[in-house]
């Protein structure tokens, strides 16, 4: 905490340093405004502060600026903003341009992460990658661990006009990412974390070119990934080759892109458009697990046929057209073919030995899609409108012939899609849509793993990859009744239907309706309101040793919002209220094969979050104001994830037996109030 | 189905695409060209004050780039209409023939087409005529505010809100326990979702995975050991705009994995709450992290381990 407050001071006096610094510069027809203050948290907020730096109780300063200038006659133009200076969800952005001709601009943006659960460990790290586990301690007897990541990215971008309709632009950026992550020991359901300290970059350069009638961009964008860690060792205590496990991390990777879009104008109602593009990824760091020197458990050393590179190399192309066309005032079509071809070139090799007879095999998976779709909106009298559709869509999917199979296989795939609607618009009291999608998805024959030893992989349909009809219908209404009342009804539905083989999901549906409204009492005063109801179901039928189980997920939400914004006097007032409630349930069909006797029926969970947001803003000068904010934030949770259940009451949950002993904490009930107060001064 | 049947089938849905006439004449109903001399905004802002002001603030009032509205006609360029006659005739609503993006009376596709004169040549709106916004007769006034320089939209703090006016069921997603930063304006809309574009699902770039490896390109690969829904679509278990699940999971394990596994032992076991402490894989496959208690490396594994479940992701 003082570690926070330390730094977030000091950034408040290097923010308030620049603006001194550009104060002089901006005082004269600047625009924009400059804030600072401060408020407190009275409660720690683990959920609803995840990500916004806030998450622990007490006072954060803080400084917003946006400022803009323009020179009318040259034409340049610069801004600064800088957002959330005193949190950890910092960001700066300076740029400078005349529109139009060149420019330029580079910003930096943090984004952390605090896990919402406190851990009690005797983890530690041991030199740069060996995580060392204290066994069997007693649980709550560690110290306590809250995992946090952190993105900084720094970013940099500029343009420039070279005439005739040619610019070109240009952008780099790098994020590094810090921190850990919960993960696990692998071989064992135990605790351990995933550091994640590894550095991302893009960088891309592009030439557009904008004529009368052909306006196009070509360019190249590269990427690259490097991981400060390739593996991490996790231990007990007493280091011993049987509890010596190694987890992999991603290892470095890259690919470079080259890419071309446009469009031409045939004719002023006419216009065709392209898309074409080539990628390579590569990968090929030394497999981290070959390196000499590591302990395995017995019989588990990698083999020393196994390769220590991948050589991995995916190409994926790309090659699109379309049309769009109006050739009646009351007709638009639109047409578009499409190929995407993704070929993992990665060569396959054994990388599992019995003796000399590879085993496993790298399993790299290539799809090769199809996919041509027209629509076509027709308008009739009074602002009517009929709508219509149809996409079809082939995949070739190729599936490893050697190596083991956990689940089946298909090369092909086929969808069609038809969609159908109405429209009324141009109305000045009621407006509205009614949409109708079908779709129907199928593909060849199943290649099945076919193990003797596991009858059933050879039963289920994948998720992704079985027969399925979708039905989909959307409507809404816009009513305004008057100008200053307005309503807006939503409602969807879908339903999916899978079939093939025996076990799997049968059947998911979803379903959304929501209704808004606004009313604009008078120049000053205006309020609205929405409530939504939101329900998604599935229905799975999946194996159950030798006989099967019945699952029907069922999630409800309901929600709803409110705002007020308002003017006594000088003074605005405003207020926001919104709440969200959703409830899932877990009905399990347990007529099959029973439960074991060291479980207990999975239960519903409901989580419960309210936000009440107030502030209140008085000019105390003609260019500057105060601002009360006010936040009551409530999360409630019956979530289990990190529980079990002993018959005398809930317990943390608590990893191991005889081995590890961390005991995971999450805060159910949490609320917090903030109040602060903020000084805005207004470049006028 | 063989690769010369589906060049077919798609050949034939080329051709039905080719086949669609084009003509000339389908033009904005209604709109007039600018005047040669026309009055300029200081005329405007006699009985139009503010929005003259604060067109002025914007790019759009921009009097040394070449190609605004400032200096392509003023605010004729948008509001095209006889203005020499709206202003003799002492202004008021629609005289002169003038047009506010605002009425509800002209339709979308007419409106943007004003927009589209000068912003179809951004290279991130060349497919605008072809997108699912377009389609269903999205104006670009339904999102934009034209006469500001802070158009709600184009800060990804306040952006989700404008989505939100359509887009209900993110509106509740983005609230739910595990999300991306998006309430907090670290991730907007627009990150994920070019919606100029005409891309599957109005991504920023062609499949739903490039965008995901943007910020998370650990998960790209390619991996010794590949997940094969990792590498088909990230959308097969994760809903990228929040759920109730931990990692934006659509469904909690073991349900979700029991969808593609159907095997002896522990992976189809019933889902259940251990009421004790406990090392059984068969009692942990629903608490804590379900089947990624293990199974750590979900995404893919470049263990070179001497295991025949190498393939399983546990190292």
């Amino acid at each position: 905490m003082r570690y926070r407050t330390n730094e977030t001071l000091r950034l408040t006096a290097l923010a308030a340093a620049l603006v001194s610094v550009y104060g002089p510069a901006v005082a004269e027809d600047a625009q924009g405004s400059v804030s600072v203050g401060g408020g407190a948290w009275t409660n720690d907020r683990h959920q609803p502060g995840m990500y916004d730096g806030m998450r622990d109780k007490g006072f954060y300063p803080n400084l917003d600026a946006d400022i803009q200038k323009r020179d009318d006659d040259s034409g340049l133009s610069w801004g600064l903003k800088i957002r959330n200076l005193g949190l950890q969800t910092r960001e700066i952005k300076g740029e400078v341009e005349r529109q139009g001709d060149i420019g330029a601009s580079i910003e930096y943006n943090r984004i952390p992460k605090d896990n919402p659960f406190t851990i009690d460990t005797r983890l530690f790290r041991d030199g740069t990658r060996e995580l060392v586990i204290t066994p069997s301690i007693a649980p709550g007897t560690g110290e306590d661990l809250e995992l946090k990541t952190v993105r900084d990215r720094y970013t940099a971008k500029a343009f420039k006009t070279l005439g005739a309709g040619f610019t070109a632009n240009f952008a780099f950026s790098t994020e590094n990412k810090d921190g850990n992550r919960q993960w696990g020991r692998g071989g064992a359901p135990e605790f351990a974390i995933e550091p994640i300290n590894s550095t991302t970059r893009q960088w891309e350069a592009i030439l557009n070119y904008a004529g009368e009638r052909l306006q196009g961009s070509a360019g190249y964008l590269g990427t690259s990934y490097q991981n400060s860690n390739g593996l991490v060792t996790t231990n007990l205590t007493t280091p011993s080759a049987a509890q010596s496990f190694n987890l992999t991390l991603p290892l470095d990777n890259k690919s470079h892109q080259f890419f071309v879009d446009g469009g031409y104008n045939f004719t002023p109602t006419t216009r065709g458009t392209f898309k074409a593009s080539y990628a390579r990824a590569t990968q090929n760091e030394f497999l981290p697990t070959a390196r000499p020197g590591l302990t395995f458990p017995s019989g588990n050393a990698p083999s020393p046929l196994s390769p220590t590179h991948l050589n991995g190399k995916v190409d994926t192309t790309l090659v699109e057209a379309g049309l769009n066309s109006r050739p009646i005032t009351d007709l638009t079509v639109n047409a578009n073919v499409r190929y995407r071809n993704l070929d993992d070139k990665t060569p396959i090799k054994g990388y599992v030995y019995s003796g000399s007879t590879p085993t496993v095999f790298n399993t790299p998976w290539s799809y090769k899609t199809w996919t041509g779709k027209a629509d076509a909106t027709y308008r009739l009298k009074d602002g009517f409108s009929l709508l219509g559709g149809a996409e079809y869509s082939s995949q070739d999917r190729w599936v490893p012939d050697k190596g083991v199979k956990y689940v089946p296989f298909r090369s092909d795939l086929d969808e069609w899609t038809v969609r159908a609607g109405a429209r009324k618009s141009m109305s000045e009291t009621v407006n509205g849509s009614l949409t109708y999608l079908h779709s129907k998805r199928d593909g060849g024959h199943y290649k099945t793993p076919n193990d003797p030893t596991e009858p059933a992989e050879n039963l289920i349909n994948p998720l992704n990859i079985s027969d399925r009809k979708r039905n989909k219908l959307r409507g809404t209404v816009d009513w305004s009744p008057t100008d200053k009342l307005s309503f807006q009804f939503i409602a969807e539905g879908a339903k999916d239907k899978y079939s093939g083989l025996p076990y799997g999901l049968e059947k998911g549906t979803g379903h959304v309706f929501t209704l808004d409204g606004s009313y604009q009492l008078n120049q000053d005063w205006s309020f609205n309101a929405w409530v939504s109801f939101d329900q998604t179901k599935a229905d799975e039928h999946t194996q159950n040793g030798a006989g099967f189980k019945d699952n029907n997920l069922k999630e409800t939400g309901t929600s709803f919002g409110a705002g007020l914004r308002g003017a006594v006097d000088k003074l605005k007032l405003g207020a926001d209220l919104e709440r969200f409630r959703s409830v899932n349930k877990y009905d399990q069909d347990l007529t099959g094969t029973a439960l074991s006797s060291a479980l207990v029926p999975v239960q519903d969970i409901t989580n419960k979050f309210l936000r009440l947001k107030a502030f209140a803003q008085y000019p105390i000068q003609k260019n500057a104001d105060l601002r009360f904010n006010f936040i009551y934030d409530k999360w409630r949770t019956d979530d289990w994830s990190w529980m079990y259940f002993p018959a005398g009451g809930t317990q943390s949950f608590t990893y191991g037996t005889g081995t590890d002993g961390t005991t995971v904490f999450a805060d159910q009930k949490q609320h917090s109030v903030f109040g602060g107060v903020r000084y805005i001064y207004r470049f006028e | 189905m063989s690769f010369h049947l589906q060049a077919g089938r798609n050949a034939a849905i080329l051709l039905v695409a080719a086949g669609i006439l084009w003509s000339g004449g389908a033009g904005l109903p209604g709109a007039q060209q600018a005047q040669a001399q026309v009055p300029g905004p200081e005329v405007c802002a006699g009985c139009h004050e503010t929005q003259v002001k604060s067109f002025l603030g914007t790019k759009h009032g921009n009097k040394v780039d070449a190609r605004t509205p400032m200096n392509q006609g003023g605010c004729n360029t948008c509001h095209k209409g006889d203005l020499a006659k709206h202003v003799s005739e002492g202004g008021g609503k629609g005289v002169g023939g003038m047009i506010s993006l605002a009425s509800k009376t002209i339709s979308q596709q007419d409106k943007n087409q004003l927009c589209l004169g000068c912003h179809q040549k951004d290279p991130t709106r060349l497919n605008w005529l072809s997108s699912a916004h377009a389609n269903q007769d999205t104006g670009c006034t339904s999102c934009h505010q034209i006469h500001t320089a802070h158009d709600k939209v184009r800060d990804k703090l306040t952006q989700p809100n404008v989505c939100f006016t359509c887009h209900k069921e993110q509106r509740v997603q983005i609230n739910k326990p595990s999300r991306h930063p998006i309430l907090e304006g670290k991730v907007s809309c627009s990150d994920c979702h070019n919606v100029h574009g005409n891309n599957p699902k109005q991504m920023v770039k062609t499949t739903v995975n490039e965008v995901c490896y943007t910020c998370h390109m650990e998960k790209r690969g390619p991996f010794v050991h590949n997940h094969q829904p990792v590498t088909e679509d990230c959308g097969i278990c994760h809903q990228a705009h929040g759920t109730t699940i931990a990692n934006l999971l659509k469904s909690r394990p073991p349900f979700l994995c029991q969808d593609c596994h159907a095997t002896s032992g522990h992976p189809s076991q019933n889902a259940g709450l251990p009421n004790q402490r406990t090392t059984s894989t068969s009692n942990l496959g629903t608490i804590a992290r379900g089947c990624l208690n293990c199974h750590i490396n979900i995404h893919g594994s470049n263990s070179t381990e001497n295991k025949a479940t190498a393939g399983r992701f546990r190292r």
